[in-house]
């Protein structure tokens, strides 16, 4: 049991609306002491799968567990898992401090939590204001007081970067990394890539309800950022024969060879060895943003089509 | 690894919190937005001021007229302050599902039971002290003019029960718009069937012909205890006070019943 403690895992979990499967029987582990991202295009059903870890969605079948039990039999949830759910679950009539008093009180928080997560979120000034004068990024950081109010080992945000400027997004950043090194479990959604490479230390992805990939940032590089090496050649004839007459998997484009299944000091001395002349010899990595968008490209619900498409449909 | 993170790491102690908690988190919210001091500051001005006006304005034909009893006027201006009771228990619940935060609540008090049972005692708690002194304003209002007329009434038996038995009806129905509330989960909507049944409906159904009509109209829960509210009732036809107010519990139990049943089955 204490093995579980910090852990959010999920086994065979699965949500249905009506013929619709959101969640479709996913199995994964979060670990403390590190960020996990949680990625995924809209409608893959991040956010069904985060209401189900706080027990506010019933799964269809299947379980979700928070250190070791369900989310509900917590004897203090919110001093175990903190959450920011989606932005402005909040009344917009009532104050900043207000909304945190309320939340405090209902798990015996110290009030004094009130004011320490207010300062740390940078909201102290405008504590009093209500709530639905705030941008969504002061939302955001009223959610994420709220998350951090319990000083709980679980922290999960929905999303928390949306609505946020490059200021406030760099301090999530460094927030969620910081939750991370104190030994607390991480567990971050977005559908931004970009955003995950610098925050996370392990990704889940998800599309259309099932996992595609669950493994540590730097495995995801490997397994899915296609690599070659550009070689940039005088006699590129000759270089391209010599390669293909290897066996190895060359393109030609741009003016230059595209090599895959030798890395770069091999492919060189290869060319050096048979006394042909170099002009570039570059390790190329597709981007994590191709990489993800190359595996949920059957995922995603909703995409925008290219105009010749719609033209040819139009014929 | 810091000595942060085998403190982060180790299962610490945590203190259950229970329905007190509960309690005061709901405490909290209800006085936290301004539509329950407005509501509240309209049910005592509505609700006590209009006692005082009906009865400064029928005080002399009362006096003269045998066939109509002074009682049924001393708490007259409680009709009004239902509205704001039943706007008091809707917001407290639809305001929640308007605003998405009803999820933050269900996240903070897993145990849907507990939410609605702290909701339910604060509002009708709430309800009940306010419609209570409101009543009395009233009644101190009111009974100013009648004793001018020296038709006054003493503030015992049936019409200080009248007093606490305002209180208790706008409990019942802070309470009865409560689980409408949970059951529609939006503001208008809730609102808007909670006054039909006890102002509309509960009058059209005079018109069904015959005993069956008559019993139906009895039945109503925004009739079924008008004995209860008022020292003489305005419908002679209306049963016991306390007859009355158990079939307005057992009414609003039913429902409460099955709010709450839902709520344990349906998404957050």
């Amino acid at each position: 049991m204490e093995r579980a403690y910090g852990m959010i895992r999920a086994q065979g979990l699965t949500k249905t609306y009506g013929s619709k499967i959101a969640v479709d029987g996913i199995d994964f582990t979060v670990e403390p002491g590190r960020v996990t991202g949680f990625l995924g295009p809209n409608g893959a059903g991040k956010s069904t799968t985060m209401r189900m870890i706080l027990g506010l969605d019933a799964p269809t079948r299947g379980s979700v567990t928070v250190n070791g039990h369900r989310y509900a039999s917590s004897p203090a949830p919110l001093r175990q898992v903190g959450a920011l759910l989606e932005a402005h679950a909040i009344h917009p009539g009532r104050s900043a401090r207000d909304h945190l008093r309320w939340m405090a009180a209902s798990n015996g928080i110290a009030t004094t939590r009130v004011g320490e997560v207010l300062e740390q979120v940078g909201l102290d000034t405008v504590a009093g204001q209500r709530a639905g004068r705030f941008s969504l990024g002061m939302g955001q950081r009223l959610g994420i007081a709220s998350a951090l109010l319990g000083d709980p080992p679980v922290v999960i945000l929905d999303e928390p970067v949306n609505g946020l400027d490059p200021e406030g997004i760099r301090w999530v950043r460094q927030l969620a990394k910081s939750l991370a090194e104190e030994g607390r479990t991480v567990f971050i959604s977005s559908h931004l890539m970009s955003e995950m490479a610098l925050m996370a230390d392990h990704l889940i992805v998800i599309g259309r309800g099932t996992i595609l990939a669950d493994c540590s940032m730097q495995q995801f590089m490997v397994d899915h950022a296609a690599s070659y090496v550009r070689v940039r050649a005088p006699q590129s004839t000759e270089v391209e024969a010599l390669l293909v007459g290897r066996g190895l998997d060359v393109s030609r484009a741009d003016g230059e060879l595209r090599v895959q299944g030798l890395d770069v000091p091999a492919v060189g001395e290869l060319i050096g060895s048979h006394g042909l002349l170099l002009h570039e010899l570059t390790l190329v990595r597709s981007s994590l943003e191709d990489a993800f968008m190359t595996l949920t490209a059957d995922s995603v619900e909703y995409h925008a089509k290219a105009a010749e498409e719609i033209k040819a449909g139009r014929r | 690894m810091s000595t942060q993170t085998i403190e982060k790491t180790q299962e610490t102690p945590v203190r259950r919190s229970g329905f007190g908690h509960a309690v005061r988190a709901e405490w909290v919210k209800l006085w936290t937005v301004r539509s329950t001091w407005w509501t509240v500051v309209a049910l005592v001005v509505l609700g006590a001021g209009l006692t005082t006006l009906v009865c400064w304005g029928n005080a002399d034909w009362l006096a003269s007229e045998q066939e109509e009893s002074p009682g049924s006027f001393i708490t007259w201006g409680m009709m009004i302050a239902q509205v704001c009771a039943v706007i008091v228990g809707t917001l407290a619940v639809t305001s929640e599902y308007g605003t998405g935060m009803a999820r933050t609540t269900f996240a903070a008090v897993p145990h849907r039971g507990v939410v609605f049972l702290a909701k339910a005692l604060v509002v009708c708690g709430v309800l009940f002290v306010v419609g209570t002194v409101t009543a009395l304003l009233g009644y101190f209002g009111g009974n100013f003019f009648l004793d001018r007329e020296g038709i006054g009434m003493a503030l015992e038996g049936d019409v200080a029960r009248a007093m606490y038995g305002s209180g208790l009806f706008l409990a019942a129905l802070g309470l009865l718009s409560m689980a409408v509330g949970f059951l529609v989960r939006h503001t208008a909507a809730a609102i808007s069937i909670v006054l039909a049944t006890v102002f509309v409906i509960g009058n059209m159904v005079m018109l069904i012909p015959g005993e069956l009509g008559d019993w139906i109209t009895k039945l109503m829960p925004g009739n079924v205890a008008s004995s209860l509210v008022a020292p003489v009732s305005f419908n002679p036809d209306a049963l016991d006070a306390w007859t009355g107010f158990g079939v307005l519990m057992a009414e609003v139990g039913a429902l409460c019943a099955l709010a709450w049943w839902l709520l344990e089955r349906r998404d957050a």
